[in-house]
Formats: C-alpha cells, sequence, structure tokens
C-alpha cells in the first residue's frame, strides 16, 4: 500500500452551531407547522367523508381485525363506541399514529447504535473506533425519544391499543363483544406492562449507554486500558439483556396494536428494522461531517466497510422478511394471513411493494459494487432508499391497525416525519460537539485510522 | 495492516516458516499411533454397525424402524437435521469468518470444513434410507418420466432440501478441496516413497506454486467463500421449511429460519471444539490452536446457544400470547407431557449450560470447554426431538395419539452414522495436514 503509517491521532472537535444548529431548528418548526396543517387537513377531511364511509364499511363487512368502526364509534352496537366518543373527533388517530411511528422510528436509530457499540466492543474489532462517537452522540438520542414515546403512548393508548378499550369494559364470558382471544393475552397486554416494563427496558439501555459513554470520555482523559475493559464486559451484559427485552418491546409497542395477530419473527424484524437504519444513519452523519471538513482521518476504507454492513443488513432484512412472508403465506391460516391482507389492499398495497424495493432490491443492487461503498453520493442515495424504505416499513407496521383504511399520505406524515428528524439532529450533533471527535485513547484507534480493506 | 499493540498473537511457541511445515507434515509422513489405531478401529465396528442396519432395513423395510402413521418422521430426520446442522460450522470458518476478517480461522478452518463434508454424508444416509427403496434414490431428481419416476413436486419444501443440500454439498466439497492444493503439493515435494509422489502429485493438480497459479488460486477461493455465504444461510433455512411450512403447532412458527441457521451453528461449533480439543491433544498443536483460539470459540458457542435460548423464549412466549389452543397445546405437552424430560434435557443442555461461558476460566480451561462441547451436542440433538417427536405423537386427533420409541435398528443407524463420520475423520487425521499450513504460515507473526 502506498501510503504511511498513522502514528498519531488528531484532535479534533464539532462545532456546532450556526447554519447547522438553524437547519435542525428549522427542520422542527417547518414540521410542526406542516403537520399542524395536515392535521387541520385531515380533520376536514374525515369530516366530510365520514357519512360516506360509514356506507362502504357496512357494505364491505369487517376484513381486519381494527376495522376503521372499532376507532370511530360510528357503528351502532359496536362495542367500542362509547369510549372512543369520549375522546373527541377521530382524525386524532392519524395524528396519534403518526406521532407513535416517527417516536418509534427514531428512537430505533439511536437504539441501534448503541448496539452498534456494544457489538464492536464484544467482537475486539478494530476498524469503526473513529466512529464511535458518531454512535455514541446517536445514543443520546434515547432519553427524549424514548420519553416521547412514552408520553405518546399514555396519552393516546385508547388510541392504538383496541384491546385497552377492550379490557376497559370488563367484560364476562357470555356478554355480548366478549373477546376469548383478547382475555387469554391479559397476562402481557395490561396497564403493568405499559407503565412499568417498556420504561424498565429503556431505562436499563439508557443507564448502560451512560456507563459506556462515561468510560469513553474518561478513557479520552485518563487513557489507560480499564475503561475499555470495562466497557467489553458492559457490552456483553448489554447485548444480553437487549436480544429479550427488545423482543418484548417490539410485541409491547408495535405487535400489539394489531393484538389478535402475531409472528415469533416480529421481533427479529423489527431488530433487522433497527440496526440496518442506525448504520445508514451513522453513515449520513459521517458524509455530512466529512462534507463539512471535519473526520479526515476516516479514510474510504472505513466509509467502504460501513457501506459494506449497509448492503449487508439490507440483506438481512430481506432475508427476515422473507422467512416471515412466504412461511405465513404458504401455511396460509387465517390468523396468520390477516395481518398481511390488510396490507395488500387500498393505499397499503402500492406502499407494500415499495417498501420491498427500497428496503431490500434497490439498496442491494445500488451498493453492490465495490466502487459504490466508497462514492459518498452513491452511499448518500442508498442510505436516503434504506431510511425512507423503512419509514414506510414502520407506516406499515402502524397505520392499518390505528387508521385502517383512512391512512394517506399528505402534509401530516411529512411534517410529522421533518420534525422529528429535526429535532433528532439537534440533539445528536449537540451531543457530538461535547466531546472529541475521535476516542483517541482507545487501543484500537490506529487500526481504525490505517484501516485497509484488502483486495 | 495496522494492529494494536494489545492483541494477542495468532500462532505461540516462535515458529518459524519450517516448523509450520515440519510440525503438520508429520502425522502424514510418520506411522500412526496407537491413540490413531484405538480411535480408528472403534469408528471403524460402529461404521460395520451401519452397513448392517441399513442392510437389515433395505432387506426388511422401514417396519423395522419404530416410526408410525402419526410419528412418521422419528430418529431418521431427526439425526438428518443434527448432522445438517453440524456441518454447518465449517461453512461459517471458512466463508463467514473469512468476510468479517477474523484470521484465528485460519487454523481450524481445514479441519471444520472437513467435518462439513463427513457431517452432510452422514446426513444424506437418512432421507435416502427412508425412501424405503434406496436403489431408487434418484426419483427426487427432476427427471423425465421415461426414468420411471412422477415428476417431482416443485411445491415441496422437500425438494428444495434436494437442491440446498447436493449444491451445499458440491460447494464445500470444491472450496475444501481447493484449499487442500498448496498443502497437498508441499506434502507431494516432501514425499520419499515412490507411492506417495504418485498419490500426493495426482490430488495436487500439477500445482507449481508459481506467482499466477497463486494469484488465480486465491481470486477462485473468494468467489467461492462468496458463494459459501448465501449457501450457509439457505441450507438451514430449507432445512427449517421442512417443518415450518407446514400447519403442525410448534412446526408452523415464523422465527424458524433464522432460528434453525443459530443452532446450526451452535452445534456445529460444539462438534469442533469435541474434535479440535482431542485433535489438538493428541497431535500437540496447542501453538497452532491456542487458548485464543479456544476463547474465540467458546464466544461463538456463547452467543448462539443464547440466540438459540431466545427463540425457545420466544416461540414459548408467543404461544401463550397466540390464543391460539393448538399451539399452545404443543408446547404444554413438550414441557409437561410424556417427552417432558426430553424438553427439559434440550433446555438444560442449550440454554443454561452454555452460559458458563461467561467465565473466562471457562473458556480457557480444555478439559471443561471439552465436557461442555458434548452437552451442546447432545442438547442440539434433544433440539430436533424434541421438535419432531413431540410436535407429532399428539397431533389434531386425539385418537392417533401415540408414543415413539425408536428401534434397535434406529439406534444402530445413529451410532453407525458416528462411526462413518469419525473413520472419515480418522482418516483425514492420517492422510491429509489437518492444519492449512500455506495459510499459517501468512499468519504466523501476525496477531488475532
Amino acid at each position: 500500500m502506498g501510503h504511511h503509517t498513522i502514528t498519531e491521532i488528531t484532535e479534533e472537535k464539532y462545532h456546532f452551531n450556526g447554519r447547522s444548529k438553524m437547519i435542525a431548528i428549522v427542520l422542527l418548526v417547518l414540521g410542526l407547522v406542516l403537520a399542524g396543517i395536515g392535521a387541520m387537513q385531515v380533520q376536514n377531511h374525515w369530516n366530510d367523508a365520514q357519512t360516506e364511509e360509514v356506507a362502504t364499511e357496512h357494505a364491505e363487512g369487517a376484513h381486519h381485525n381494527e376495522t376503521p368502526a372499532e376507532h370511530h364509534g360510528e357503528a351502532a352496537g359496536e362495542h367500542e363506541a362509547g369510549t372512543h366518543d369520549e375522546h373527541g373527533a377521530n382524525w386524532m388517530s392519524r395524528v396519534w399514529a403518526n406521532l407513535l411511528m416517527n417516536s418509534y422510528y427514531f428512537l430505533l436509530f439511536a437504539v441501534g447504535a448503541l448496539f452498534f457499540l456494544a457489538v464492536n466492543y464484544v467482537a475486539n474489532a478494530g476498524w469503526a473506533t473513529l466512529l464511535k462517537r458518531i454512535a455514541e452522540a446517536m445514543t443520546s438520542y434515547i432519553a427524549v425519544g424514548f420519553v416521547i414515546l412514552f408520553a405518546v403512548i399514555v396519552l393516546a393508548k385508547d388510541q392504538f391499543y383496541h384491546w385497552v378499550t377492550y379490557f376497559d369494559q370488563g367484560l364476562a364470558p357470555g356478554d355480548a363483544g366478549y373477546d376469548g382471544i383478547l382475555e387469554s393475552k391479559s397476562w402481557l397486554l395490561n396497564s403493568t406492562s405499559l407503565y412499568f416494563l417498556i420504561p424498565f427496558i429503556v431505562i436499563v439501555w439508557y443507564g448502560i449507554r451512560m456507563k459506556l459513554r462515561q468510560n469513553s470520555i474518561k478513557e479520552d482523559q485518563e487513557g489507560g486500558l480499564g475503561y475499555f475493559r470495562n466497557s467489553i464486559r458492559w457490552s456483553a451484559g448489554f447485548i444480553f439483556f437487549f436480544a429479550f427485552s427488545f423482543s418484548a418491546l417490539s410485541w409491547l409497542v408495535i405487535m400489539s396494536i394489531d393484538a389478535h395477530w402475531y409472528s415469533t419473527m416480529f421481533s427479529v424484524y423489527n431488530f433487522a428494522v433497527t440496526f440496518v437504519t442506525s448504520l445508514s444513519v451513522m453513515m449520513m452523519i459521517l458524509l455530512y461531517l466529512k462534507n463539512k471538513g471535519y473526520m479526515e482521518m476516516v479514510s474510504d476504507e472505513v466509509v467502504h466497510d460501513l457501506g459494506k454492513f449497509m448492503f449487508a443488513f439490507c440483506v438481512f432484512w430481506g432475508y427476515i422478511f422473507l422467512g416471515q412472508w412466504l412461511l405465513i403465506w404458504y401455511a396460509n391460516l387465517p390468523e396468520e394471513t390477516v395481518y398481511f391482507a390488510a396490507r395488500l389492499e387500498g393505499i397499503y398495497r402500492p406502499m407494500f411493494f415499495v417498501n420491498i424495493f427500497m428496503c431490500f432490491l434497490l439498496p442491494f443492487l445500488v451498493l453492490m459494487m465495490r466502487n459504490a461503498k466508497r462514492n459518498p453520493l452513491v452511499l448518500l442515495v442508498a442510505g436516503l432508499l434504506i431510511l425512507v424504505g423503512h419509514w414506510v416499513d414502520v407506516y406499515l407496521m402502524v397505520m392499518p391497525g390505528v387508521v385502517g383504511d383512512h391512512a394517506s399520505i399528505g402534509l401530516l406524515e411529512i411534517g410529522t416525519t421533518l420534525a422529528f428528524a429535526g429535532l433528532f439532529i439537534y440533539i445528536v450533533l449537540n451531543s457530538l460537539s461535547k466531546a472529541n471527535l475521535y476516542a483517541k485513547n482507545h487501543p484500537y484507534i490506529l487500526e481504525s485510522a490505517n484501516h485497509d480493506v484488502g483486495p | 495492516m495496522y494492529q494494536a499493540e494489545i492483541r494477542k498473537p495468532l500462532v505461540t511457541g516462535g515458529k518459524s516458516y519450517a516448523d509450520v511445515t515440519n510440525d503438520i507434515c508429520r502425522p502424514i509422513e510418520n506411522k500412526p499411533s496407537s491413540s490413531w489405531w484405538l480411535g480408528f478401529s472403534v469408528a471403524l465396528v460402529l461404521l460395520l454397525v451401519l452397513i448392517g442396519t441399513l442392510g437389515w432395513t433395505t432387506w426388511e423395510g422401514i417396519g423395522t424402524w419404530g416410526v408410525n402413521k402419526t410419528v412418521m418422521w422419528g430418529w431418521d430426520i431427526t439425526n438428518f437435521v443434527f448432522w445438517i446442522g453440524i456441518g454447518h460450522a465449517g461453512t461459517l470458518i471458512s466463508a463467514i469468518l473469512l468476510l468479517f476478517r477474523q484470521k484465528w480461522r485460519m487454523s481450524i478452518n481445514r479441519s471444520a470444513e472437513a467435518m462439513t463434508i463427513f457431517a452432510v454424508l452422514c446426513a444424506a444416509v437418512f432421507p435416502l434410507f427412508h425412501m424405503g427403496r434406496v436403489w431408487l434414490g434418484y426419483w427426487p431428481l427432476p427427471l423425465p418420466n421415461a426414468f420411471g419416476s412422477l415428476w417431482v413436486n416443485f411445491n415441496s419444501p422437500l425438494l428444495w432440501d434436494v437442491f440446498a443440500i447436493s449444491t451445499y454439498f458440491s460447494v464445500s466439497l470444491v472450496f475444501w478441496y481447493l484449499g487442500l492444493i498448496p498443502d497437498i503439493a508441499t506434502v507431494r515435494d516432501r514425499a520419499k516413497s515412490k507411492g506417495r509422489k504418485f498419490w500426493y502429485g495426482f490430488f495436487a493438480m500439477g500445482w507449481n506454486g508459481s506467482a499466477r497459479t497463486w494469484a488465480r488460486y486465491e481470486v477462485v477461493a473468494l468467489i467461492l467463500a462468496g458463494i459459501s455465504t448465501p449457501l450457509v444461510l439457505s441450507v438451514h433455512t430449507i432445512v427449517s421449511f421442512d417443518f415450518a411450512t407446514s400447519v403442525i403447532p410448534g412446526w408452523h412458527t415464523t422465527i424458524f429460519p433464522p432460528y434453525f441457521v443459530a443452532g446450526a451453528i451452535f452445534s456445529g461449533f460444539g462438534m469442533v471444539l469435541t474434535l479440535l480439543l482431542v485433535a489438538r491433544h493428541v497431535m500437540g498443536y496447542q501453538d497452532y490452536i491456542t487458548s485464543e483460539h479456544l476463547e474465540a470459540m467458546c464466544k461463538v458457542i456463547l452467543l448462539t446457544g443464547s440466540i438459540v435460548g431466545l427463540a425457545y423464549i420466544t416461540e414459548f412466549v408467543i404461544a401463550a400470547y397466540s390464543g391460539y389452543e393448538y399451539e399452545q397445546y404443543a408446547f404444554m405437552n413438550r414441557m409437561f407431557g410424556p417427552y417432558a424430560w426430553a424438553y427439559w434435557t434440550m433446555m438444560t443442555c442449550n440454554l443454561i449450560a452454555p452460559q458458563v461461558f461467561w467465565s473466562k476460566w471457562a473458556r480457557t480451561t480444555p478439559w471443561f470447554i471439552f465436557i461442555i462441547s458434548i452437552i451442546v451436542n447432545i442438547g442440539m440433538w434433544f433440539e430436533r426431538f424434541v421438535i419432531i417427536v413431540t410436535s407429532l405423537h399428539r397431533d389434531f386427533l386425539p385418537s392417533s395419539w401415540v408414543m415413539y420409541k425408536p428401534t434397535w435398528v434406529e439406534a444402530g443407524i445413529f451410532a453407525g452414522t458416528l462411526g462413518l463420520f469419525f473413520t472419515l475423520f480418522f482418516l483425514f487425521a492420517k492422510f491429509l495436514p489437518v492444519i492449512n499450513m500455506s495459510e499459517v504460515k501468512t499468519i504466523i507473526k501476525d496477531k488475532e
């Protein structure tokens, strides 16, 4: 190789000011304004369309677990009618659903970054050490992101989870509307799980995140191998806890929206979404920093390997998607196919295919060539494909169960997403500016600086 | 490539290039030891058991087995999946760890790949003989009806298995043989007798060690590694489809594909450890297969064992959550039914036992690792038994409920495949270099 060996790490700090700060704030404000306008549009449209929809719903009959009728409280005789009317107009379902999907989606980026940090410690990997601070900064969003997610769940749980309104009624066997299947799930689907299990899980994650971050900062100041070794232990513990707790979180927050449906692959599927999206966000931040003239030490070799990871986990997502889809399609059991049936009609049908293209087929082709993984522009395109694709993915997990065939993509969806993006960018870049860009005393930092992917 | 100070060397004992060649060629060039003869004889006796029991099955029919109309798959498919799973570690080490640039794979990949090939051969015995008329064993291939067979059903995962496993076997064999060529040439160049010169020369395919030969060789090796990676995932995914595409409670569950792959790697590493700990001790290869290697493999066991445990718990929780009484019954029957002892053996061996590897002492103490590796092998065999037999023996129709007991013939066939496996492995250890000399020479000055 032509280049000389790097033996010293330059100290570099990111300055979060001026335009960057402005862009994040503008995104946040603009997003909020757009979402507000969008929400009003939805409200008006909803009232206009009301009469017509009720008629068609009854003609078509109930296809999926959560027919929109359940959430409207429109249909006379629907057992949930009373509870929903108290919450006022139904257009709010769509607003809440947007908040849920975006607060969940952006939280996944931060959680995935924490997983990335932990994996690198446990696997004794050196190549990504220069990127460590980006991942650390991403994890700082866990706190704010979780507070928003939790607040959304607490405030609008009856909008998302029809089991909440069902259990509120306290029906006995034999009553009209008694649902034996939901009853059998009461050991998991209850307010203790929502109010205590979910916060417990995320607080443990955040605690470990604080420990890893603290170790990393102290290592910068004091050096030595002690913090490194200590971080390995915490990382191993985190991965073990994460595997089980993330599964539980994905069941409670997302899978229970369609409370009758179940799939053992669901938690693995959500993990696949988490990891590939957080790798893509990491790549976006890296490209942004390099574009601003920071992180000169991160060579094309490291960028290339991060690109390989994006590629690999696109394929992993495709594998997990296929595993879940093919088995449900092949066995053709109505209690399982109902989930995909709901996602293959109306507005969801094109999105279902867009999802597969944007999350697997297109990035697979775009990222396949060696040169693609070394070209910032191509990586930007691939990253955007993946991030927008998985936004659609999470949309498809949340919307059919919450708003049914009232879903649409408008200013509300775009605005909410922009607002979350602004918030995420602000928090992450702010955290990034708090420490050196390179973990200069990490024992593997020079390996990363001198990284070479080989032939 | 720059390496951090704190990384430990991959090969210990300050070996020179000549030492590597001499150490690794020694067992091939000398007369086999008495321990080799002892092990080989035991394996050969078991191989005779295999031939006998398979002969009896062929002569008398599948009625000699304990399978019945309710439990139509018993030990046969259990053993099939067990052996296929064992094979996965070899491909993981040679292909996936190559992509992850894990250099510690280099002194263990040869024997792990050999193990893959022998394990797939053992696996092939079961479906082939379960067909009853083994002389018509080519019927699962899509042949024109003129051959007497019927056109195959492409909708069946069992047919996908035929393609997946035969592709996997071919690619693994080519990959393994390709890696052997430079080493066979080394043995050829050192050969004294005429016979050795001829045979090693024949299999070295005229290898001359020129730069051009090496360049081509490396390109082919990289391409084969690239092909092997999706293959290793696809094989066990398709094996899992044999069960998961059905509507049998306990079989039809969406997590099966990744869960089977993780389980296969877990069981494969269990067997790699069992074999390598013995080989390392008997052949004195402690400087090549160092305690760093053992530690890394134990960590893989811990990781994959925990993934398998996560899958068990996920399956159980979701069955409880499903509100689907047949699924719930299948799991209650596993845990508390007549085969509960098998279920709890599985849980203890696969979920609990590997957790000892959180301790560094456990990861670096060979005799202790050996015990755990045997436990893992047992546990993974029981996993397949539990999945197959407990889901079948009490099906939707209670009047068909039966118990399944293997006969001596089935036990003999399983013991016999162990004989086939170890016979092949002993022959491999005698006639071929068990460590990849040419690759190890590239890393003797390297660190993990």
